[in-house]
């Protein structure tokens, strides 16, 4: 960016107040982010007491807001609307597919990122990003709220070693356990469910193993957590004898 | 007009505070996935699980190292990463105020070092795993010296360890062993 159009900016973001007119610009989206935009715009995160309002034309913009990871149909409409707009203005490029063409990225007809047509001055990624998420981004582009996240490296350090999660548990046990419960209830649940379990079959004073899982099934509230509980004491018992 | 009021007065205030108060996220958010570089084993089964390819692992041979990356900006939040991951060492948080001004500050990396085959001296896989699954095969040797064969024999190349095995069976010399059992 040349030092002339960073002045206009700063004149811009000093002088536009609450009188933000933003237009949007979809390049070949699935129009989930679309309905986070204007879920932003409803009564319960109401970017209007901020001064945003959705415009029309973007002749009438100070915000171009593009959506969508730019296919090639689209790319020629979206250069045009960002001539139309009347400098100085602000490009945001919202989700995951504007910023870098997200789960699109390696489509045949798509150029992937709203920055390979137009310079873009505020990244908000999300599959779509949540209106807080939009909220955030605009005051970031307002220059009302710092950025957050930094890019960092980390470089593996001397003996450097991966603890085991669970190491009272044998390891043959804990395998047989998890894939108990992923089987019952899919990996994210399924590992929820082994890891109470374990927790149980960890706890200090090994005499008190059976209490202590009959007490995990009595408390859960969840019948079917309280299955897959008595699922894995199966098992658990199986491994035993 | 003032049945309008009454409804007003009833209902109260709708609008979210944020950005002036912590947002209200709700349980089971997917937000930011969260790398803990200390707990990865750079076994790359987050990078395959990926869908939108933002997860990435780099092979540098000559520098002896792997390069684990994550790309917000391509992150769709679907979770696989985190069911796929056997250490737990990635994890999705409630954090979603992700907006940056500059693209590269969307990705964070972890470098790891690589490990070397104890037999052909190339590099084969990541240290850290190779000592992990070293580790976890240990655990089920009955005496200390089983246990050191196993380990050193975790730290040796796919291909040697084929090699090895076939010069293995051709000293116990099988033709022998079948004319005797015959």
């Amino acid at each position: 960016m040349s030092n002339e159009v960073a002045a206009l900016k700063g004149r811009l973001l000093k002088s536009i107040g609450r009188s933000i007119y933003v237009y949007r610009v979809d390049c070949g989206g699935c129009n989930g982010c679309e309905i986070e935009i204007f879920a932003a715009i409803t009564p319960i995160f109401d970017v209007e007491r901020f001064g945003i309002k959705v415009v029309p034309s973007p002749r009438h913009a100070d915000i171009l807001l593009y959506t969508g990871a730019v296919t090639r149909a689209m790319r020629m409409p979206a250069i045009r609307s960002y001539e139309a707009a009347p400098d100085p203005k602000i490009v945001v490029s919202y989700g995951a597919c504007g910023c870098t063409g997200g789960i699109f990225h390696d489509l045949y007809c798509v150029w992937g990122g709203t920055d390979k047509i137009v310079p873009v001055d505020v990244y908000i990624p999300g599959c779509p990003p949540t209106p807080q998420a939009t909220i955030y981004g605009f005051a970031m582009a307002l220059g009302l709220l710092e950025q957050k996240l930094k890019e960092t490296t980390h470089v593996e350090g001397e003996d450097e070693s991966v603890p085991l999660i669970h190491p009272g548990v044998p390891y043959g046990l804990r395998v047989a356990l998890e894939r108990r419960a992923r089987r019952m209830a899919g990996y994210l649940q399924g590992r929820a469910c082994a890891e109470a379990f374990m927790g149980a079959l960890e706890a200090p004073e090994p005499a008190q193993v059976d209490m202590r899982i009959t007490q995990l099934i009595a408390k859960e509230e969840d019948p079917r957590r309280a299955e897959i509980f008595t699922q894995l004491k199966l098992v658990f018992t199986g491994m035993l004898a | 007009m003032l049945k309008f009021l009454k409804e007003v007065l009833r209902v109260g205030e709708a609008t979210q505070k944020y950005p002036f108060a912590p947002a209200e996220i709700c349980e089971g958010f997917r937000g930011r996935p969260e790398h803990d570089p200390i707990r990865c084993i750079a076994c790359a089964a987050c990078t395959s699980a990926c869908p939108a390819n933002a997860l990435s692992m780099k092979t540098d041979a000559d520098a002896g190292t792997r390069t684990w990356a994550i790309n917000y900006g391509q992150c769709v939040f679907c979770g696989r990463c985190e069911e796929s991951c056997p250490t737990g060492a990635i994890s999705l948080t409630k954090d979603f105020e992700l907006a940056v001004a500059r693209k590269d500050d969307l990705i964070k990396r972890a470098v790891f070092k690589l490990a070397y085959c104890r037999s052909c001296g190339a590099p084969f896989a990541a240290a850290k795993e190779v000592e992990y699954v070293g580790r976890i095969l240990a655990s089920y040797a009955t005496s200390p010296e089983e246990a050191e064969r196993i380990r050193a024999n975790a730290e040796v190349c796919p291909e040697c360890k084929r090699k090895l095995d076939v010069e293995q069976i051709a000293r116990s010399n099988p033709v022998q062993q079948m004319e005797t059992a015959r």
